[in-house]
Order: structure tokens, then C-alpha cells, then sequence
């Protein structure tokens, strides 16, 4: 709505648009005002995106030291990395982890959702409290009484502690992404469907799922990114094992810059890029048909 | 609005089965998440304070002790690193809010939808990247190498590369500030989004300056997103530990820094857990504070 976008111009409430600027009365102090607004978007997005841009160009220098000017094009970095026996396990671990995390966290994470908002009973603010706890408690607190609390019980450390503590991490994040979307649910949508005789199941697949479905997307999204990037609980509860983002800071502790870590920071960067981008196309799909027809079967996917 | 009235009589018999309804559908649907979260949350807290409290040995633990916190209150050492962090978090957290307001501003209040939608997007994919590799590239921007000091030279600004843009305080600074830039102005974006356009056409109309509305009604009203962003950012900062150690060099060393050293290097649980739980406790007062202080805003916002 442009009112939002216009309010804020002294007398441009009716402001009209003009290409993407808004251009009012005092025209002159109006446009200074854009351009200020636009320029600082630039640099927001130079200094998010910028750096990505010069690892990934580096990662097509033609030379072994990373540093200016450019020495040629080459793509040996990107084989040197994908042949990379260390690269490639590390790749193998965070990716099996990451698919174990996310359906699990999904699960526990929904399962909370439901138990801090849809009942009364006894507790249920304790629940909801030790539910955000990992969300305000640091990782690297939580990852050092982790390893404490496994060594005390004499459990070895391997992918499986890592992946049960990125569970632990991820899943109090999915319930609060679901609890949000719970709780600006229409419940009377649940009883008319149960008075046009709806069986719970039916329910449950027809109207409760369907509109928790981008929740639950983004959600999954969010967790498979969190356990994918996460180092600081890996790095302390993983023992000897390796996951990209340890491989990624122990190559770089104590060495100089490497460039077959550009190379393969720049594939790993766009296949995230990529996952987000297909998960942002399948949602507009989505939305779109959901609002040409309203058949709740075709809102589930 | 509660779901558990059971309002509605099953129209047929077959249906009554396994309603997860009543009195306890949500002690049950909470068993796993709680069972979870006690074994795995609170048990590894237990544990931390446990340690913080026993003295050093090889076994594991020795006896019922206060020396790791004495220790750590009275090394100046420790003093020193901790003043450290509190600078670097402290500078960063401000750096993020001085963009993050301004930014969360202009896509809240003054960008068309289509663009709108399109920052959003670029802001939480930016988050969704490794942080690791966003670290690793500011070292090729900041090193010795690096964009900054071949261009200075470049120029003719200086002679010889700056060495200390890299493995500094300053480093650890300009990369802490440019990785939560999303979670600090995505809070504060959602308070924002939903501040009425006619309280600021009003306080206009009135004769408001644009300093004045921002004081006496965006930043009030934005309070609640500040506090979030606050809890998101500020806390987190305090045990960052991969970043100072990979551009911090030693004026940049950290707490976080210091704690791994002494749970994995130097096998000190002792001391290692005690400044993990006192870093916990000061994390908990600043989100209290925080809590505190965005609540007053609100206060006197309404009144």
C-alpha cells in the first residue's frame, strides 16, 4: 500500500509514484531523501554481498597466493577441492547430519508448537520456558556443558553427539516459527470442518497442516541451514570428526588463505542460494494458485 | 480461542478414537520435546555448574571447590580479556543498530512492496550463508594482500600494507558488525511493520520535525524489535569465538577464545566451565535489562 511508503514525506500524502521513487511537493528535498534511502540500501547490500563476490572471484585466480592483482583465470582450484578427500567427508558429515537434524527437529519442534498453544494444563509454562532456553542460552555455553555432560556419562564423541545437540538447538527455533503461525490460526476453521463432519485425521490433513505448511517449510530450511552451518557445537561435541565448517576453520587457523577453500565455498554458497531460491519459487507457485482457487487440497502443495 | 472445549459432538461413533483432546493432549504432545530438552539442555547446564564448582584434576573432578571462580575474579588477565569482549560486542552491537534502524526503517516505512520483498530475501539468505566463509572473506579484504591495502597502494595512499586491518580488534569489529546485520534489523522491521502510518501522518500534520517523530514515536514503538535484537545479537556476541579467532589476532582474543583454550587445549574444566556459566549469568542480566528496558519504553509510549 502506498501509504506506508508515503506518510513519512512532510506534504506528500498524495504523493504519486515515479518509477520507483516518490517524488511529492517539496520535489527538490523529497528526491535528496531517495536518493540518501537508496544509496544506504546499496551499501547495506555491497558490505552483505560484497565480500562473498571477492572470495568467489579469487577462487578463479590463477595463483596459489590470494592477493591482488589478478593472475589469470583458472578452474583448478574447483577440481583440487571436489578431489579433496578431507573437503569431500566433511561435506559427506555435515550433509548426513543435516538430513537427520532437520526431519527430527521438524517433528519435536511442530510437537512443542502444539503443546504450548493449543492446551491448558499444568506446565505448560515451564514447557514454553525450556523451549526458548537454547534460543537465549549461547552456543558455545551450551557446547561446552555439552562435552562436559558426554564425557561425564562416558559417551564418545562422534557425528551422532553432534547431531543429537544440533537437535537440541534446532528444534526450540521450528516451534517458534510454528507457534507463530499457530497462534494467528483461525480455530473456527477446525470446528466448522469438524461440524460438516470431519473425522480428526481429516482435520488434521485438510486445514491444520495446510496452513502451517510455509511455517513448516521455512522451518526446515532454517534448521537444515542451522545444523549445515553450524561450527561452535560441532567443533566441541564431534571428537575427531569432521563437518565442512570444521574443515573450514581448522584449513584456515593455521594457514594463509587457500584458494581451494574459495572454490569451495563458492559452490557451497550457491547450492544455499539455490535451495533458498527454489523454496522462494515453489511458495509463490504456491500462494498464487491458493488464491486463483481454494480448494484445500491444492493449498497442501 | 482454546482448543480444548470439546464444543463439538463426533458425528459419527468411529471418531471418538484416539482424540488427542483432552485433559491430556497437551501433557502428551509435550513428553518428547520436554524429555529432550531436560536430558540434553538442562542436564549439560547441570553439568557446567557442577565442574565450575569442582577442582581441577586429571580424573575429571576433585572435590567441592570455589577456586576456579576466585581465580578467574582475581587474575587480571581474565579482567582484561573480559574487558575486551565487552568493548568488541559492545562497538559491533552499536555499528548493527546504527544500520540496522535506519535500514529497518527504510523497508518498513519507505520502499516499494516489490523491493521491499527483495531485500527481505537478500537479508535472510545472507544469513543463511556460512559464517565461517564469511569470515574467511574479509581476511582477503582486510590481509596484507588484501582489496584495502592493494588499492591504498594502488593509489599511492601508503607505501608499505597496513598490517594490523587484519588479526586486530578492528577485524574482529568489522566482521562481527557486518554478519548479524540481518538479525539485528529483521526484529526491528516486523515492530516497525506494524507502527499505524497515521501516527506518523499525525505527528506530521502537528508539526513534528522528523527528529521528533523518530524520538517520540518510532523509536518507542520499535522498542519491542530493539529488545529482540538486543536478545538475538548482543548475547551471542559475547561467546563468538570463531571469529576472533580467525581475523583477531591477540588484541582481538576473546572470552570465547578463552574458554576453548581451556576446555580443549589446556583440559582446565575447572576454570573453562566456571567462566562459561559466569559469561551465561551475564548474558541472562543483559537480557533482563534489555527485557526491562523495552517494556518502560513501551510504558511511556502509551501513556
Amino acid at each position: 500500500m502506498s501509504t506506508s511508503s508515503t506518510s513519512l514525506d512532510p506534504p506528500a500524502e498524495t504523493g504519486k509514484r515515479h518509477g520507483s521513487f516518490v517524488v511529492g511537493g517539496r520535489e527538490g528535498r523529497a528526491r535528496a531523501a531517495s536518493i540518501v534511502r537508496w544509496t544506504f540500501l546499496v551499501v547495506v547490500v555491497i558490505v552483505l554481498y560484497g565480500p562473498l563476490l571477492i572470495l568467489a572471484l579469487f577462487s578463479f585466480n590463477d595463483s596459489i597466493v590470494i592477493a591482488l592483482p589478478f593472475k589469470g583465470f583458472t578452474l583448478e582450484w574447483y577440481r583440487e577441492a571436489l578431489q579433496n578427500p578431507l573437503v569431500r567427508e566433511s561435506l559427506k558429515n555435515s550433509l548426513a547430519v543435516a538430513l537427520v537434524v532437520t526431519p527430527v527437529a521438524l517433528i519435536l519442534g511442530t510437537m512443542a508448537a502444539f503443546a504450548t498453544t493449543r492446551f491448558r494444563y499444568r506446565g505448560r509454562g515451564g514447557v514454553a520456558g525450556l523451549a526458548a532456553g537454547p534460543l537465549i542460552v549461547p552456543w558455545l555455553i551450551l557446547a561446552v556443558g555439552a562435552l562436559l555432560f558426554f564425557s561425564k556419562l562416558k559417551v564418545p564423541l562422534n557425528l551422532r553427539t553432534i547431531a543429537v545437540m544440533h537437535i537440541v538447538v534446532a528444534f526450540p527455533l521450528v516451534a517458534a516459527i510454528v507457534t507463530a503461525r499457530l497462534v494467528r490460526f483461525d480455530h473456527r476453521l477446525e470446528e466448522a470442518a469438524r461440524d460438516l463432519g470431519a473425522t480428526n485425521r481429516e482435520v488434521l490433513r485438510y486445514i491444520t497442516l495446510p496452513h502451517l505448511v510455509p511455517a513448516l517449510a521455512a522451518a526446515g530450511i532454517l534448521a537444515f541451514s542451522y545444523s549445515f552451518n553450524n561450527f561452535v557445537i560441532s567443533f566441541f561435541v564431534g571428537g575427531f570428526e569432521l563437518t565442512f565448517p570444521i574443515w573450514v576453520f581448522s584449513t584456515l587457523r593455521h594457514a594463509q588463505n587457500v584458494p581451494i577453500v574459495n572454490a569451495i565455498s563458492t559452490l557451497v554458497s550457491l547450492a544455499q542460494l539455490l535451495i533458498v531460491y527454489v523454496a522462494w519459487r515453489l511458495w509463490r507457485r504456491r500462494s498464487r494458485k491458493m488464491t486463483a482457487n481454494d480448494d484445500p487440497m491444492d493449498m497442501l502443495w | 480461542m482454546v482448543a480444548t472445549a470439546p464444543s463439538v459432538q463426533p458425528s459419527s461413533g468411529e471418531t471418538t478414537r484416539a482424540r488427542p483432546r483432552g485433559r491430556w493432549a497437551g501433557p502428551i504432545y509435550s513428553i518428547a520435546p520436554t524429555l529432550v530438552l531436560v536430558a540434553l539442555f538442562l542436564g549439560p547446564m547441570v553439568i557446567l555448574l557442577y565442574y565450575s564448582f569442582q577442582k581441577a584434576s586429571l580424573a575429571g573432578a576433585g572435590g567441592w571447590t570455589f577456586d576456579n571462580y576466585t581465580s578467574i575474579l582475581t587474575d587480571p588477565t581474565y579482567a582484561k580479556v573480559m574487558l575486551t569482549t565487552i568493548v568488541i560486542c559492545t562497538i559491533s552491537m552499536l555499528i548493527m543498530l546504527a544500520i540496522g534502524l535506519p535500514l529497518a526503517y527504510i523497508l518498513a516505512m519507505r520502499t516499494p512492496p516489490r523491493f521491499e520483498l527483495l531485500l527481505l530475501l537478500m537479508l535472510v539468505i545472507a544469513e543463511e550463508l556460512n559464517p565461517l566463509i564469511r569470515i574467511y572473506a574479509w581476511r582477503m579484504i582486510l590481509g596484507r594482500g588484501g582489496v584495502i591495502n592493494w588499492t591504498l597502494q594502488t593509489i599511492g595512499l601508503i607505501d608499505e600494507p597496513i598490517d594490523s586491518l587484519l588479526f586486530s580488534s578492528t577485524a574482529v569489529i568489522i566482521v562481527l558488525s557486518t554478519t548479524y546485520i540481518s538479525f539485528t534489523t529483521i526484529p526491528i522491521y516486523a515492530a516497525l511493520k506494524a507502527v499505524d502510518p497515521d501516527l506518523l501522518e499525525a505527528a506530521d500534520d502537528l508539526g513534528a520535525s522528523f527528529f521528533t517523530t523518530c524520538r517520540k514515536i518510532l523509536l518507542p514503538l520499535a522498542a519491542p524489535g530493539i529488545f529482540v535484537a538486543i536478545i538475538l545479537v548482543y548475547i551471542p556476541l559475547f561467546s563468538e569465538f570463531a571469529a576472533p579467532a580467525l581475523v583477531g589476532g591477540t588484541s582481538g582474543y576473546m572470552i570465547g577464545n578463552a574458554i576453548q583454550e581451556a576446555i580443549l587445549e589446556s583440559g582446565n574444566r575447572g576454570v573453562g566451565s566456571a567462566m562459561s556459566f559466569m559469561l551465561l549469568v551475564l548474558s541472562g542480566a543483559v537480557a533482563w535489562i534489555g527485557y526491562r528496558m523495552a517494556k518502560i519504553r513501551r510504558l511511556q509510549a502509551t501513556s
